[in-house]
């Protein structure tokens, strides 16, 4: 137990230093990247780590004799909690975000605190010596909020008051829902039952296995199989059609979901939002092959009441490309994110 | 390369009989090994092993041939829509180096150190202002090193990395040298160097780029155009920290090889060369207390702020620039992206920002807009449409992997058309049902149209009302009195132009086809730009993101008086709390 407890503490120590570090700029800010696509599931480790950190931390104090009380305990988790929200979450949460999570952290504190009436005594103690103001230190300290308080609030209340021009929110559905069926170039196609015709092996059968174990692979860099390179002059089949679906995507989409296909093309920093992010798994890899289809083909305008608001420029791609080209683009996008687009059932 | 050829034939000559080269102003700027001042000589890395070249083809073939080619020719799918193009890496030519003009860059496949590795910094910060995006957190060190390791030994055709016999490395020793202080004696003397080293004549005078912008090519014959030293952001050596002055200081010592941009290593001291630098940097756009902007890290541009905010004046809105209210105004960046939705489309965007300010008063609300533009261009050819057109039926150029009658060969021969800049508010921007936002471009419908007021560089100021994602501009012929042009002027390669429209009220305007500007609230406003000399004009232009005009209120009175109130009231509640409790110990209960 005090082993574990010891590597807490170190794990606890390490991040706290680590995290600093990178607010003071003296540990790069690069030193733990958030990886783009897993940064969710990588913040909710840290802060697991964080928290086992803590827990060590305490029990060692603890046992050196130098415990934290728990009325420290309880704010300093609570700012850490604020802290790492603002300065290590990227990109920004807004203001209003934090602070609904800021809230639910002060409400997990107060139950943590006050789980037991012994605690809660603990708790209350520092608070009630201030108080009552036994000691010099504690008077000048009473005297002191007494006096800041009301300039604080007094203070914040003017500056929340002051008129102000901060951009309004706008919230937008991401992944609107899509129409039964959908009409390109003069053909309806019924987005349950139509299938990418280029989705082929070799002999020219529609073959998903086949597709799927020649995708790139998953993790860093995600690259292509050693033995599935698309520009290799004897394909036949899946990747000859990812390669041409790759050079209409450098012709046409490059220029705002970038090379790699990640949203941050040469033109995407005019644009708010930042175009979509194909790599990240909450995009492509939660649709169906034909929802990608519907809506490179229709594009911002295409987009149902329920989409709105229609902050998006992407154009309705028919009025560019054929309906040959919008597949095989479509195709080249699973290729290169390393994605399955999801079926139907 | 001829000039980079001879430069390098000057070094070594210099180096084998030591002689020492004078520069005009009479310093010594050669070291006694005959090496520029700052410069070492070094040793040629290693060639990397045959596991690394193999494993980076995997990763030249999934991430990097789309633009730069099978054979590494600078010539994918993408590249003829591309411009600047990627590299052609055949003949080794690389910009961004530490080492002297017209050798190779610094390459090591065993050392990822940045200082010590050029393509690996390349790779991983990307070059600003072109297409190529920083690799950094998408490919792991290891993979850059890799696909370095294939680009160097098997696409570099024309040299050979590891040849002692043809190469040689002249090392800026970048890391020794330490910034002169930004003074102001040295930007000063840094400002009276750049026109004595002839800067100014491609680089213009006031660093925009604007000198020579027409004549220069690179070594494969495509037009390159002179930086810009007011957007340090899109420097290609700015590895994505562009206020750094060390940057500039390599770029000038070490030239930028296969453009006209030479060392001037040769021909300037250390000392001169950070004076140079200094000013350089300081001319590179900052906020009013003179601190870099803030850049975001997702797109490496300055961070966007999409309210532009107008402030109140009394009276005549002031058309002198140096007047206080125009220099307190709060100056935005606005952000543009190239038109590639509607033919005719925009893919080599030549504007990229756009600084706005505003003012108001009770009748009008005055824009001033500021870009630059290294080109003032007034229309000589005729449009073979209509400019209000869109979706014409044009051919585009085939994306086709040649060089001849791609879109960056045509660059710089298009037709000039007129410099221009429009301004487009939505129309009764208030009753927008929910689901209904004035759509992206160019208005909803007939119901909720767009009020777009467009100025050209014939002195032309015009008002358009635009109804729909694809529908041609109506042109308005009643609202033209209604607006005035305060400003136009092209100084030094950049537009300067103050638009002063109404406010608009229900009694004197037209309801349905003008915007009304109401103080405190959110406007939404598109800004549209125009480069003649880039063959811009109708749809082909660039476009910005929804902004919003938001006219400052005066600040009500409550705002004075209510935080008073309140504060007195927590002292009455803090009055409450002690009384209460010195009264529970005492034992009383109230």
């Amino acid at each position: 137990m005090k082993a574990l407890m010891s590597l807490g503490a170190l794990i606890g120590v390490a991040g706290l230093l680590l995290l600093g570090g990178m607010f003071f700029d003296i540990v790069p800010s690069t030193t733990v990247r958030l990886v783009e696509g897993y940064m969710p599931i990588q913040l909710l480790l840290e802060v697991a780590c964080y928290v086992i950190g803590f827990t060590g931390l305490s029990y060692m104090m603890n046992a050196m004799g130098m415990a934290l009380p728990r009325f420290w305990q309880g704010i300093g988790f609570w700012v850490f909690l604020m802290v790492y929200l603002k300065y290590r979450v990227y990109p920004p949460i807004p203001f209003s975000v934090r602070a609904m999570y800021g809230t639910v952290g002060l409400v997990t504190v107060f139950m943590w605190i006050s789980a037991n009436e012994e605690d809660w005594t603990k708790f209350k103690q520092p608070i009630l010596n201030v108080l009552d103001a036994q000691t010099g230190g504690k008077r000048l300290l009473r005297y002191l909020y007494l006096v800041l308080l009301p300039i604080l609030i007094g203070g914040f209340s003017f500056n929340a008051m002051m008129p102000k021009s901060e951009e309004p929110i706008e919230l937008r559905t991401v992944h609107p829902a899509p129409p039964a069926s959908t009409k390109v170039h003069g053909k309806t196609y019924t987005l349950q039952t139509s299938q990418n015709p280029y989705r082929v092996n070799p002999e020219g059968k529609y073959d998903q296995e086949f597709s799927n174990a020649n995708i790139v692979e998953q993790g860093m860099g995600r690259l292509m199989k050693p033995n599935a390179n698309p520009w290799d002059d004897k394909n036949q089949g899946y990747l000859k059609y990812v390669r041409e679906g790759g050079e209409i995507f450098f012709q046409n989409c490059h220029f705002c979901h970038g090379d790699n296909l990640n949203g941050r093309g040469l033109h995407a920093f005019a644009f708010n939002p930042i175009p979509a992010n194909f790599t990240d798994p909450g995009t492509i890899a939660q649709l169906q092959e034909t929802f990608i289809f519907w809506r490179v083909s229709k594009g911002g305008i295409g987009l149902p009441n329920e989409g709105f608001p229609w902050a998006s420029v992407m154009p309705p791609w028919e009025q560019h490309l054929t309906v040959d080209e919008i597949w095989k683009v479509v195709l080249f996008e699973y290729w290169h994110t390393g994605y399955y687009p999801r079926t139907w059932d | 390369m001829m000039d980079s050829i001879t430069q390098k034939a000057g070094i070594i000559a210099a180096a084998a009989f030591g002689v020492v080269l004078v520069s005009s102003a009479g310093y010594s700027s050669v070291s006694a090994q005959g090496l520029p001042e700052g410069f070492k000589k070094g040793e040629l890395a290693a060639e990397p092993s045959a596991e690394m070249i193999e494993a980076g083809k995997r990763v030249y073939f999934t991430k990097c041939v789309w633009c730069h080619g099978v054979d590494g020719a600078g010539d994918g799918p993408g590249a003829d829509r591309l411009w600047p193009r990627p590299r052609n890496f055949n003949q080794g030519t690389f910009k961004i180096r530490h080492t002297a003009s017209g050798e190779l860059p610094l390459f090591d496949a065993k050392k990822p150190i940045p200082g010590q590795n050029d393509l690996f910094e390349t790779v991983t910060h990307g070059l600003p202002g072109s297409a190529m995006p920083p690799w950094e957190g998408i490919l792991s060190e290891e993979q850059r090193q890799q696909v370095l390791s294939f680009v160097t030994t098997q696409l570099v055709k024309d040299r050979k990395f590891t040849d002692k016999q043809s190469e040689s490395q002249t090392v800026l020793q970048l890391a020794d040298l330490k910034p002169k202080p930004a003074t102001d004696e040295s930007r000063k003397r840094g400002g009276e160097l750049i026109v004595e080293k002839k800067c100014v004549e491609c680089h213009g005078m006031e660093g925009r780029g604007d000198g020579n912008a027409f004549n220069l090519k690179d070594d494969w014959g495509f037009s390159i155009q002179p930086a810009n030293w007011h957007k340090c952001w899109n420097f290609r050596g700015s590895r994505q920290d562009p206020y750094n002055v060390s940057n500039i200081f390599r770029t000038f010592s070490t030239g930028v090889n296969g453009t006209p941009m030479p060392s001037f290593a040769d021909n300037t001291t250390v000392d001169e060369r950070w004076d140079i630098a200094n000013f350089v940097n300081s001319l590179c756009e900052r906020d009013p207390l003179g601190n870099p902007l803030p850049i975001d890290p997702l797109t490496d541009k300055p961070k966007i702020n999409f309210v532009i905010p107008s402030d109140m004046v009394e009276g005549e809105i002031p058309t002198d620039l140096e007047n206080e209210a125009w220099k307190k105004a709060p100056k935005r960046y606005v952000a543009m992206g190239g038109q590639i939705t509607h033919k005719p489309r925009n893919f080599v965007n030549r504007l990229d920002d756009i600084w706005v300010r505003s003012l108001y008063n009770d009748k009008y609300i005055v824009y001033l807009l500021e870009w630059d533009d290294r080109t003032k261009s007034v229309a000589e050819g005729k449009l073979p449409w209509a400019p209000t057109q869109v979706n014409i039926d044009i051919k585009e150029q085939d994306p086709k992997t040649g060089e001849e009658g791609s879109i960056a060969a045509q660059q710089n021969n298009y037709a000039v058309y007129n410099d221009a800049i429009a301004i487009e508010t939505a129309v009764k921007w208030k009753e927008l049902p929910a689901p209904i936002k004035p759509r992206y471009l160019f208005g909803t419908n007939e119901q909720f149209p767009m009020d777009i007021v467009k100025w050209e560089a014939d002195g032309s100021l015009r008002a358009f009302k635009g109804t729909g994602w694809d529908k041609d501009f109506e042109e308005r012929d009643n609202y033209e009195e209604a607006m005035k042009l305060l400003k136009a002027e092209w100084l030094n390669g950049r537009w300067y132009v103050m638009i002063q429209r109404p406010v608009g009220n229900k009694k004197d305007q037209d309801y349905d086809e003008d915007t009304f500007f109401e103080v405190g609230q959110y406007i939404p406003t598109v800004f549209f730009a125009w480069d003649g000399h880039n063959g811009d004009a109708g749809r082909k232009m660039a476009v910005s993101a929804f902004y919003y005009t938001f006219m400052n209120p005066p600040v009500p009175q409550e705002t004075y008086i209510y935080p008073v109130v309140i504060a007195v009231g927590v002292v009455l509640l803090e009055g409450w709390v002690l009384t209460r409790r010195s009264n529970k110990k005492r034992g009383k209960t109230l």
